[in-house]
């Protein structure tokens, strides 16, 4: 049973990280910085539990808002390119905090062992669960938390006056402009709740492999982040957790005895989900669908 | 006629009933091997299964494993890809500890070792420790210092330190006019990084080479150009490479482009492998390498034929997968584990218990030290790259 209350953390994790990315796309901007903002929570909720003694929590509240503080810097210089100008911005940017972790150490020695950041080697010994006691099934239960949690601001933002500006931006910014919609503070801070989502979940994922390195958060993690919010569908908040659990649980694990197939199959798989669902897995219709079904009369009307 | 018939059958359906109770019974120890079979490091991973495999099939072929009771089991061995990435390593460590496989061996990247081997409880029988509690006896990952992370960790990799110690000692006795090492690192592989900072480097200058520079890359580079002209502009008498095959064979043929032809060139320890012969055996033509592995005698020969038919090619990591089945086949049968289902957990403990206990194990180039801190100090020789073949240039112990 481990096995499968590890496998939801993984899926966790990578939901909170494609979440990050759900609400800046909703503003109609493609950001690769979530896996930078990603490793700053990594390194700052690490560092915090393994130096300087902190408890879970404050470690991740820390780390969530760093991310966001660094997202809410990034943004403004960034979000004032569009495009594929912002898309290499942000990827830039991403780069920029992997080659700084890449040179970052900081190591303090504890009970004759050294602990913290060291450069290209990485960041071991991040064993805050295991060394209070935590079950598999206890850190799945609390990432799974902060899921739910932040999936439900989420949906509540979504359905707002401000998820509708946001929408709204995304939609045509001309017409949203021309409606008295401030662009930019709209924009920075749909980028800084995103840095935040991305600060929680890195903070999650260091405590959770408990060794970190610069490498784990390249342009891959930052075209994963992209990928399930696309691949799960802009309609909803609960599409990023469907793609997650189709990318980790499925295409990751669940193909894993396929062998080498599992490389190829897992891009042609991918290409073949974005064809049969172009507007994503819980599109327009879908929604409509299962607010028909689950929903009863009201979701009917 | 028809009574006699009859009998027959029944006496043969009565005889199959049998038989499959007895096959029923035979009992099976299940081993996890696990490793990168796909991406740009991929012939570890498939080198190691084919080692396995080969091990297991002769120790199998022998009557297995000798059980507590006096039974003996088979091996089965069931390898996982984990990509070379710390959250597949991690997945398929979970996995493995919840099937009934007594041991893992592997993985092949250090990077992979690092995080899995921290989900490990750190102390053994610490209950306060909620971390993993699987025996690892890692075949690969090279990384120094990385067993003492758990003490439910093993390695059987070679230590690098001491090779190299050793290579750059006898270098500098044998060519005593050579002063100057030039170094070329791979810098975003945990073990080709470490290799080249803390020990080639380190040990070059403690041997009384000065260090005329360093240059990097990284193990997805396809262009050297720029690395090569800081190497050739050093004109080092020794260019040492801290780097796997993939890269080392890029930098090696831009050397050749360049006319960058130092008078030794020195290479890292799993680079003499077959890969780098398959890749670049022009170019490699006289590096020199230390490795844990060479097929120099019967032992090695055998294992090397052995395991060329499961497919897979033998070099220092895959035969040290190889030597890991002996060793545990060797802990399973001392420490009396009983192979029954309901008995995993317990006989993991003693698996860990029994390689925790080891001083010296037999090994294919003759015996290995065990360490305090579960690491292997293994018998190493010096290999150099002549003719497409890796030969032995001198074997210091």
């Amino acid at each position: 049973m481990d096995f499968y209350f590890g496998l939801a953390q993984i899926i966790g994790v990578h939901t909170l990280l494609g979440l990050s990315a759900y609400i800046v796309l909703l503003t109609g901007q493609v950001s690769m910085a979530q896996a930078g903002f990603f490793a700053v929570g990594a390194y700052a909720a690490g560092m915090l539990t393994v130096l300087a003694g902190w408890a879970i929590l404050p470690a991740l509240a820390a780390s969530s808002l760093l991310g966001a503080a660094v997202a809410c810097a990034v943004g403004f210089p960034a979000l004032r390119v569009k495009g594929l100008m912002l898309v290499i911005a942000t990827l830039a940017f991403g780069e920029a905090v992997r080659l700084f972790f890449f040179n970052f150490d900081y190591q303090v020695a504890r009970g004759g062992v050294k602990l913290g950041p060291l450069g290209g080697e990485g960041f071991r010994q991040i064993r805050y669960f295991p060394e209070n006691g935590w079950t598999t099934m206890q850190v799945m239960l609390f990432i799974w938390i902060f899921v739910v949690l932040v999936m439900a601001i989420l949906w509540w933002l979504d359905r707002s006056r401000y998820g509708a500006v946001l929408r709204a931006v995304g939609e045509d910014e001309l017409a949203a402009q021309s409606v008295g919609i401030n662009l930019t503070a709209v924009k920075v801070s749909a980028m800084t709740i995103g840095g935040a989502i991305a600060g929680l979940g890195g903070g999650i994922y260091a405590h959770y492999t408990t060794h970190i390195e610069h490498a784990s958060f390249g342009i891959l993690l930052a075209t994963f982040a992209l990928a399930y919010p696309i691949l799960g569908g802009l309609g909803s908040v609960f599409g990023t957790v469907v793609a997650a659990i189709f990318v980790q649980g499925f295409l990751v694990e669940g193909l894993r005895f396929l062998g080498d197939w599992r490389n190829l199959l897992f891009g042609a798989l991918i290409v073949l989900a974005m064809n049969l669902r172009p507007k994503g897995f819980l599109d327009a219709p879908t929604l409509r669908w299962i607010r028909r079904v689950f929903g009863g009369k009201r979701g009917a009307a | 006629m028809k009574k006699i018939a009859l009998k027959g059958i029944t006496a043969a359906v009565a005889l199959a009933f049998a038989a499959g109770g007895a096959l029923a019974q035979e009992k099976t120890i299940k081993i996890a091997g696990f490793g990168a079979k796909s991406g740009v490091v991929r012939s570890f991973g498939i080198n190691s299964e084919a080692a396995m495999l080969a091990a297991a099939d002769q120790i199998n072929k022998a009557g297995g494993v000798a059980l507590a009771d006096g039974s003996k089991a088979k091996i089965k061995i069931d390898y996982y890809d984990d990509r070379c990435t710390a959250e597949e390593g991690i997945s398929v460590a979970r996995r493995m500890a919840g099937t009934d496989a007594l041991v893992g061996v592997g993985p092949t990247c250090s990077n992979v070792a690092e995080p899995l081997f921290g989900i490990l409880q750190k102390k053994a029988g610490d209950a306060s420790d909620s971390g993993l509690q699987f025996p690892i006896f890692s075949d690969v990952a090279i990384k120094g210092g990385l067993a003492r992370i758990s003490e439910w960790s093993f390695r059987n990799v070679p230590n690098e330190m001491t090779m190299y110690s050793s290579m750059f000692y006898w270098l500098k006795q044998k060519h005593p006019e050579m002063k100057t090492v030039f170094g070329g690192v791979e810098e975003d592989f945990a073990h080709s990084r470490a290799t080249w900072y803390v020990v080639m480097k380190d040990r070059a200058a403690a041997n009384g080479y000065t260090i005329a520079g360093e240059t990097k890359w990284l193990l997805a580079d396809t262009n050297f150009a720029t690395q090569v002209r800081e190497m050739k502009k050093a004109n080092a008498d020794v260019v040492a490479i801290s780097a796997h095959p993939f890269s080392t064979c890029g930098v090696l043929k831009e050397m050749q482009r360049q006319g960058v032809k130092p008078k030794l060139l020195v290479g890292l320890t799993s680079t003499s492998s077959l890969e780098t012969m398959q890749g670049c055996a022009k170019q490699a033509e006289g590096m020199m390498i230390p490795t844990s592995f060479a097929p120099v005698n019967k032992e090695g020969k055998a294992a090397a034929d052995a395991t060329a038919k499961f497919k897979g090619s033998a070099d220092l990591h895959s035969m040290a997968a190889w030597e890991n089945m002996f060793i545990l086949k060797q802990v399973m049968e001392s420490e009396k584990i009983s192979g029954n289902p309901k008995d995993v957990q317990a006989d993991r403990r003693k698996i860990r218990d029994g390689l925790a206990k080891l001083k010296v194990t037999k090994g294919l180039l003759g015996d290995t030290k065990r360490t305090e801190d579960r690491e292997a100090d293994k018998p190493y020789l010096f290999v150099q790259a002549k003719g497409g073949n890796w030969v032995v240039l001198h074997n210091p112990l």
